[in-house]
């Protein structure tokens, strides 16, 4: 089942003098249940890909249709009730809420989709044990490591159950061992609920782990293989 | 997670940015309102001082006496128009009164005065000259003598900083002289002793005496005792000489009053000034004194006026002491409005600050799901909480000054006494109790507020989500 479909998508920058085609005709899906990485040098296009991905920006040509929705029809607002609903997001740099524990940045977004308080703490609580942080939960962002952030950020963007997570570098500002452990976790989600993961990535650890890898150069695909790494 | 709760979590995230800008809020709202009190505290204190020992709320007048306030604009009261002003549910009675000017002397100076004859029982229903009736008072020689006695040390020092000064009761002069509990037993026989006087007040049988100022007293050297000479011009150019003995010394809050006022009875002024019958004015009083009720009593009286005569209330009869406080309290407001500036610029660098600082958190929010306009309520409520906490602490803190200084009004002395003399006013700065003016100065800081907020608002709303991430 397709969660999303990129039909020849083009973004350009117009900057001072020069016009950009950060991506450049890009046509791509994703199934259910993807492990995807989108590799590339820097100024490919993997984040701007990305963001249009993720409803964040608007493309200047083509089309996203995600679990159903043409991402171009919607309003602002009708585009950030998107994201809350169907969108994970997990950053290079954490993005957590500074003044909430880790407990209440894991079910932030599900305050925000007005789940049952119980319901909220219960699913909380679940995450919080499957990124193994059950016992820093009354934490604070700035009383955590970067990886133990990371693995927070990760439990927030899946807490929900979105249609599939997108992640920024997840591993760039963390150690081996952090970065090891924080893919451990997400394969595991990615298998026990079937989320869909794509990546954007330089990060070697990760291409290693992805089952499918997607290669973009001057904003183009330029190759889009499965791997026979099973998780 | 409440909104209000994330906020109020948000605003103790940098609290040395939160406390800064709290604190700048509270000074300036405590300073407005010490500031404001102060300010409205002398101006009420003045009219009240004006209208209770010399105009009243209202006067029966000669249309031309405002213009040219001398005898010949004087007029005979009858009592028909007496009785139906007196009908007036509003009013509760009418005192005639003759005022004119003379030159008194006693000794060897002379001084131009301000007649003033009245009927004192009829007065004091109104009035409270009264109560300004001089008790204690610290002369050249009574502070010597003071000064010889055994005093404890405060008191004695503060003898000589009081000297020259006069008090009406004994309460005022133990809390200027800072006189405690256990030295008033001792200390008191000795006030008695030096600087007490035996001031009374007129009755209406009290023909051939005067009251007069203390000002005029100190300048004339004349004492409860001595003779004042009063000489001038009567009614059509009929010239005036009468002697008076001083029954009382009266302490006059306005000091240009107290140093010309010399008040008789009636009947001995329009002896005096050969004007039988005649007064220049009557004092209207009232029991209701609000503004809105006042009007309308000066309306309803104005229709039952003779030709010739008006009704004036003590703003018509004070435009002057009106004028000059309206340009004072504009010179107020326009300090406070500095003030307030200094105040806005701070807070809007805190927002500046703040917005610039968690831009990337912004867009972070926004990115997983947070609408602008519910973002936008959480920064608004938490500049609300910054101005609140001000606004509180500002009110609070100013709450016991404003009513200590209501309670124990500040007084000048020395050189800052005589610059406000020389004014004409009296050198008392009391404090106005919380009044609506403590409501506007919270309304104030909630515009500037609202400016602060409506900025940050205008930034969220035009959040642009990519760049935020990045920044």
């Amino acid at each position: 089942m397709k969660v999303v479909e990129i039909n020849d998508v083009f973004k350009t920058y117009h900057d001072t003098e020069v016009e950009v085609k950060a991506v450049n005709g890009v046509t791509l899906s994703f199934e259910r249940g993807d492990f995807a990485v989108i590799v590339g040098p820097s100024g490919s296009g993997k984040t701007t890909l990305l963001n249009l991905i993720g409803g964040l920006d608007q493309p200047t040509a083509g089309e996203i249709i995600v679990a159903g929705h043409r991402l171009s029809e919607l309003k602002p607002s009708e585009l950030i009730d998107f994201r809350m609903e169907h969108v994970g997001f997990v950053f290079q740099s954490y993005n957590l809420i500074p003044v909430l524990t880790a407990s209440e940045n894991v079910g932030f977004i599900m305050s925000l989709q007005k789940w049952p308080k119980e319901k909220r703490i219960a699913r909380t609580d679940e995450m919080l044990q499957s990124v193994g942080l059950a016992d820093r939960h009354k934490s604070r962002p700035a009383q955590l490591s970067g990886g133990q952030q990371q693995r927070v950020a990760v439990a927030r963007a899946l807490a929900p159950r979105p249609e599939f997570i997108l992640a920024d570098e997840p591993t760039a500002n963390l150690d081996t061992k952090s970065a090891e452990t924080l893919l451990d976790i997400m394969e595991k989600l990615n298998r026990e609920e079937e989320m869909t993961f794509i990546f954007s990535t330089h990060d070697a650890r990760v291409v290693k782990r992805a089952r499918r890898v997607i290669t973009l150069e001057d904003g183009k695909v330029v190759s889009d293989e499965r791997t026979n790494h099973n998780s | 997670m409440k909104n209000y709760q994330l906020a109020w979590r948000n605003l103790w995230r940098n609290k040395r940015r939160t406390l800064i800008t709290a604190a700048s809020v509270f000074f300036a709202v405590f300073f407005a309102l010490v500031m404001r009190s102060f300010q409205l505290g002398t101006y009420e204190k003045m009219y009240r001082d004006v209208i209770e020992s010399y105009s009243g709320y209202l006067q029966l007048q000669h249309s031309d006496y405002l213009d040219e306030s001398n005898l010949d604009n004087g007029f005979v009261l009858e009592q028909p128009l007496t009785d139906i002003i007196e009908s007036d549910p509003n009013v509760t009675g009418v005192i005639p009164k003759l005022e004119s000017f003379a030159l008194a002397a006693s000794g060897s100076r002379t001084q131009g005065v301000m007649v003033i004859g009245m009927d004192p029982d009829n007065e004091q229903k109104t009035l409270n000259i009264k109560n300004r009736l001089i008790k204690y008072r610290l002369t050249p020689d009574a502070t010597e003598a003071l000064k010889e006695e055994k005093l404890p040390a405060r008191t004695a020092k503060l003898v000589d900083v009081f000297s020259g000064e006069a008090w009406t009761d004994e309460k005022s002069l133990i809390s200027d002289l800072g006189i405690s509990d256990d030295d008033s037993a001792a200390v008191m026989p000795l006030f008695r002793k030096h600087a007490s006087l035996d001031s009374r007040y007129l009755t209406s049988a009290d023909s051939g005496s005067a009251v007069i100022g203390y000002g005029l007293s100190r300048y004339l050297s004349a004492d409860v005792g001595d003779t004042l000479v009063v000489m001038g011009q009567g009614y059509h150019g009929v010239s005036a000489a009468g002697l008076f003995v001083i029954k009382g010394i009266v302490s006059m809050p306005n000091p240009e009053i107290d140093n010309a006022f010399v008040y008789i009875t009636l009947a001995d002024a329009q002896y005096l000034y050969a004007a039988s019958g005649m007064v220049t004015s009557a004092i209207i009083s009232i029991s209701d004194t609000d503004d809105k009720e006042l009007l309308q009593t000066q309306q309803r009286l104005a229709a039952s006026c003779n030709s010739g005569l008006v009704i004036r209330n003590w703003k018509e009869m004070n435009a002057l002491l009106l004028n000059q406080m309206e340009a004072d309290n504009k010179s107020g407001a326009i300090m406070i409005g500095i003030l307030y500036l200094v105040i806005a610029f701070g807070v809007f660098g805190t927002v500046l600050m703040m917005m610039a600082e968690r831009r990337r958190e912004f867009g972070m929010l926004v990115s997983i799901g947070m609408q602008k306009r519910k973002l936008a309520g959480i920064v608004g409520m938490e500049m609300l909480f910054i101005g609140l906490l001000g606004v509180v602490a500002g009110v609070a803190a100013s709450l016991p000054v404003v009513y200590y200084g209501y309670a124990r009004p500040l007084r000048f002395t020395g050189e800052m006494a005589k610059m406000y003399e020389e004014y004409g006013f009296e050198p008392v700065m009391p404090m106005l109790l919380p009044d609506t003016y403590y409501l506007w100065q919270a309304v104030i800081v909630l515009l500037i507020l609202l400016i602060a907020i409506t900025f940050s608002v205008r930034r969220i709303f035009k959040l642009n989500i990519i760049n935020a991430l990045r920044a």
